[in-house]
């Protein structure tokens, strides 16, 4: 009869066991293949150096110099 | 789509039990409900007719506890098998993420086998789920009655398993092949979880 030869959870309990060993190791693999990572903070910019003298004319009298000398 | 929630730290998987009338969809669900331990038991709902036919379906939330820090659920679904309950057929089928076709390998019930597999891929692609690529088992059952009554299994799978996905040969009355078709549907399954996709702002 069927019902004689069905097996119970008593008789081979091991069925679900084996299942559940063997979901959790595939869910453990694939979690951690998915878990997300934490964002790195972006690098802050690193400005261009600029020089102390920057934009300034340092020969200023010379120019003033060669420009009258010019007009002349 | 099963989603791996970091959130709620949860995963979720729904897995549909389909096939024609009678080819054993739900006794497939009353031997895994068999084999759980007593703590993990829930309610299986089942909605039988009077004659023992599943009405509406059968459902199995089976909590796997906790793995890996996320508490796990497989909800198992049978559908109705009788052609006339197309619609429920359908409402079932709604998110899932895996399928078992089981197909009664009875000489007589081909032709039955092969609508029900029409039918599963006409209601997949009905659900916007793609018959091609959905996770996928081929479970051929009833391998305990007399040989003069059952097609080989060579010739269920040349007509049935077109995918070529994996198949098994079961007894379910007897919990033969049970097991080791929802062990290959829930890897095939898992193998396709995904993280969520980030919110839009």
């Amino acid at each position: 009869m069927a019902a004689d030869s069905k097996k119970t959870a008593e008789d081979d309990g091991g069925e679900f066991a084996d299942f559940m060993a063997d979901i959790s190791e595939e869910i453990a693999l694939r979690v951690e293949s998915l878990e997300p990572k934490p964002k790195a903070q972006p690098e802050a910019k690193k400005a261009t150096p600029v020089p102390p003298d920057a934009g300034l004319i340092l020969e200023w009298e010379n120019v003033v110099d060669r420009m009258i000398e010019e007009v002349r | 789509m099963s989603v791996v929630n970091y959130g709620t730290r949860e995963i979720t998987c729904k897995i549909v039990y389909y096939g024609p009338g009678r080819s054993g969809k739900t006794t497939n669900l009353q031997h895994i409900y068999s084999q759980l331990p007593e703590e993990r038991k829930g309610k299986m709902v089942s909605l039988a007719t009077d004659t023992d036919r599943t009405l509406f379906f059968d459902f199995l939330p089976l909590d796997l506890g906790t793995i890996s820090g996320f508490a796990t659920r497989f909800q198992l679904y049978t559908v109705p098998g009788q052609v006339y309950y197309a619609a429920t057929r359908k409402l079932v089928l709604q998110g899932a993420d895996g399928v078992v076709f089981v197909a009664d390998s009875q000489s007589r019930q081909l032709a039955e086998n092969i609508e029900s597999l029409q039918d599963l891929h006409a209601n997949l692609a009905d659900e916007g789920l793609d018959p091609r690529t959905i996770p996928l088992a081929m479970q051929y059952n009833k391998r305990d009655l007399p040989p003069g009554e059952i097609s080989s299994i060579e010739d269920l799978d040349e007509t049935l398993n077109f995918r070529a996905v994996p198949y098994f040969s079961a007894s379910a009355i007897n919990g033969g092949g049970v097991f080791e078709t929802l062990r290959s549907i829930a890897s095939m399954v898992l193998s396709r979880l995904s993280a969520p996709a980030p919110k839009e702002v």
